[in-house]
């Protein structure tokens, strides 16, 4: 037990760790404003008429959603170089975390876009709006309300995922705890780093859960007032969005 | 190009200055391999006010999506108020601001209250000021009886008090025309009236109008003329009460039998 709880050591590390975590958050909440935008923007893409460009953005989903971070963290910090690009750790991190879930907002941005009735274009488009302007102020409204449970989710995957960062040395709290660890010789400062893991994802998957229940709540008639159908709605939640190819020809 | 309805306007094709609203000419729209509209012409002058009916299926809500632009044509011309809806100059958004359409399900916007509903096109597409489209706006609510629902939500309205909002939205942009494509179809019997009252007042005020309905009664009431559709075209037209009274088609007859 003192393997991994010692009061001395426990101390020492939550000093350090709590120490590291400015730099945590900062690269948690640049990638997370460079991951949701670039997400919104691919699903844009995705959903646009242009189909070459469609196409460009599927593929690209495809590919991010099908890489490990890991290996795009290696990539960007020990492969890039190779070609003569140099990033620094935090860069390194950020751009990871962005390229990869990147693809998945985007897929969790379209199913939401997909989900609001296509008589709501219809209306805002009757009206004279243009497709851009319909997209605006009409269906992204609706469409981010119903992004927040899984785009929770994934800010829940991506605090995990901050960890991997400790293979390009982003002095991160898993990178710190095992550095700590070879210096002490003990597990505590893991136990640390797990403590603090804990303390942000397990508020937020209780937010989740909770989002989750008020929404089977608040449709005891089975269809939510908006007309968004359940199937399309059940899609949007399912933890897995299975990547499904727009329909052609029916760009904004 | 069927002229026998507007002998008192100037020769084809309209030229703005006439009042010639709407003009479909040979309109052709399939979808895949399902051809909907066959050859449709159909022309709608000021003031008038055309009643649509046909089985379901055969080509009425596609047509009126045609005369705004919502489904692209393959062949054929749609002319409002003179200008090609698909020519090269077109700019189709402009032309839709002058074409109002109130749809079967509403589609109101569930984030806005009636009111935000109502502003939201003249302020977005025309520009208009805040306080100019609010003005607009609860001008409008009161004329569809709802002054006092401005703050509502659309879910916290009856099917009739929304689809009235749908109607004051539409006229927010003040079209030149109008779209019903069965507006109360999806109604309780006993709302169904409020929302037909609106209309006929609309009528009465000298809109032009284009009104996909199953109310034979508005038909004879307030329709200046009765379109009959099957199958993709125009099968029968005429003036609605002798075409009710006494139809000539005989898929008219069997169609009339069934709804009268
Ligand atoms: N977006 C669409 N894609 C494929 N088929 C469609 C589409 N919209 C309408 N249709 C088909 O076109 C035909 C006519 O539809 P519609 O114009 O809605 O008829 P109506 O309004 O007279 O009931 C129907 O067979 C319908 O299934
Ligand atoms: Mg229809």
């Amino acid at each position: 037990m003192n393997a991994f709880f010692n009061g001395e050591i426990f101390k020492d590390s939550l000093w350090l760790l709590v120490q590291q975590l400015p730099i945590v958050i900062e690269v948690l909440v640049l990638g997370l404003i460079c991951a949701w935008t670039w997400g919104l923007i691919l699903s844009l893409i995705r959903l646009s008429r242009f189909r070459p460009l469609r196409y460009l953005a599927g593929a690209y989903i495809d590919v991010f959603r099908g890489l490990p971070l890991l290996l795009l963290f290696i990539f960007i910090y020990y492969g890039l170089p190779h070609a003569g690009i140099k990033l620094n750790e935090l860069t390194s991190g950020v751009l990871g975390l962005t390229l990869c879930y990147g693809a998945y907002s985007a897929e969790i941005f379209r199913a939401g876009i997909q989900a609001i009735p296509k008589g709501q274009t219809e209306a805002a488009r009757s009206l004279g709006m243009t497709g851009g302007q319909a997209m605006r102020y009409v269906i992204l409204p609706q469409a981010v309300k119903l992004v927040v449970p899984p785009l929770t989710n994934e800010f829940i995957a991506m605090i995990k995922d901050t960890a991997l960062m400790s293979v390009i040395s982003v002095p991160e709290l898993l990178f710190t705890a095992k550095e700590k660890m070879g210096v002490v010789a003990n597990s505590t400062p893991l136990t640390v780093a797990a403590l603090i893991y804990l303390a942000f994802t397990i508020p937020l998957i209780r937010i989740a859960a909770m989002m989750e229940n008020r929404r089977r709540k608040s449709k005891p008639g089975g269809k939510p007032p908006s007309g968004i159908t359940p199937e399309a709605e059940k899609k949007l939640f399912d933890s897995d969005i299975a990547g499904q190819v727009p329909k052609g020809g029916e760009g904004w | 190009m069927s002229s026998k309805f507007k002998d008192d306007v100037s020769p084809l094709p309209a030229v703005p200055g006439t009042n010639t609203m709407i003009e479909l000419v040979n309109v052709h729209k399939s979808f895949g391999h399902l051809d909907v509209l066959q050859g449709i012409n159909l022309t709608v002058t000021k003031g008038e006010v055309v009643v649509v009916i046909g089985p379901s299926g055969s080509g009425k809500s596609t047509m009126l999506r045609c005369i705004n632009g919502l489904e692209p044509i393959q062949k054929g011309k749609v002319i409002i108020e003179g200008e090609d809806l698909h020519g090269p100059r077109t700019d189709p958004n402009k032309i839709r601001q002058r074409i109002g359409m109130v749809f079967q399900s509403f589609n109101l916007f569930p984030h806005k209250n009636a009111l935000q509903n109502v502003m939201m096109a003249p302020m977005k597409v025309q520009r208009k000021s805040r306080a100019e489209a609010e003005r607009i706006a609860r001008d409008l609510l009161d004329q569809v009886g709802l002054a006092d629902k401005a703050q509502a939500l659309p879910e916290e309205l009856s099917g009739g008090q929304q689809q009235r909002v749908a109607i004051a939205r539409a006229l927010a942009m003040k079209p030149d025309m109008m779209l019903f494509d069965e507006v109360t179809s999806a109604l309780d019997p006993e709302l169904v009236a409020e929302v037909l009252g609106v209309m006929q007042s609309l009528a009465e005020s000298g809109m032009t109008m284009v009104v996909v309905t199953h109310e034979m009664g508005f038909a004879r009431e307030v329709g200046s003329r009765l379109i009959f559709m099957d199958g993709g075209v125009v099968v029968e037209e005429g003036d609605p009460r002798e075409m009710i009274a006494s139809p000539k088609e005989p898929r008219t007859q069997k169609f009339l039998s069934m709804v009268l």
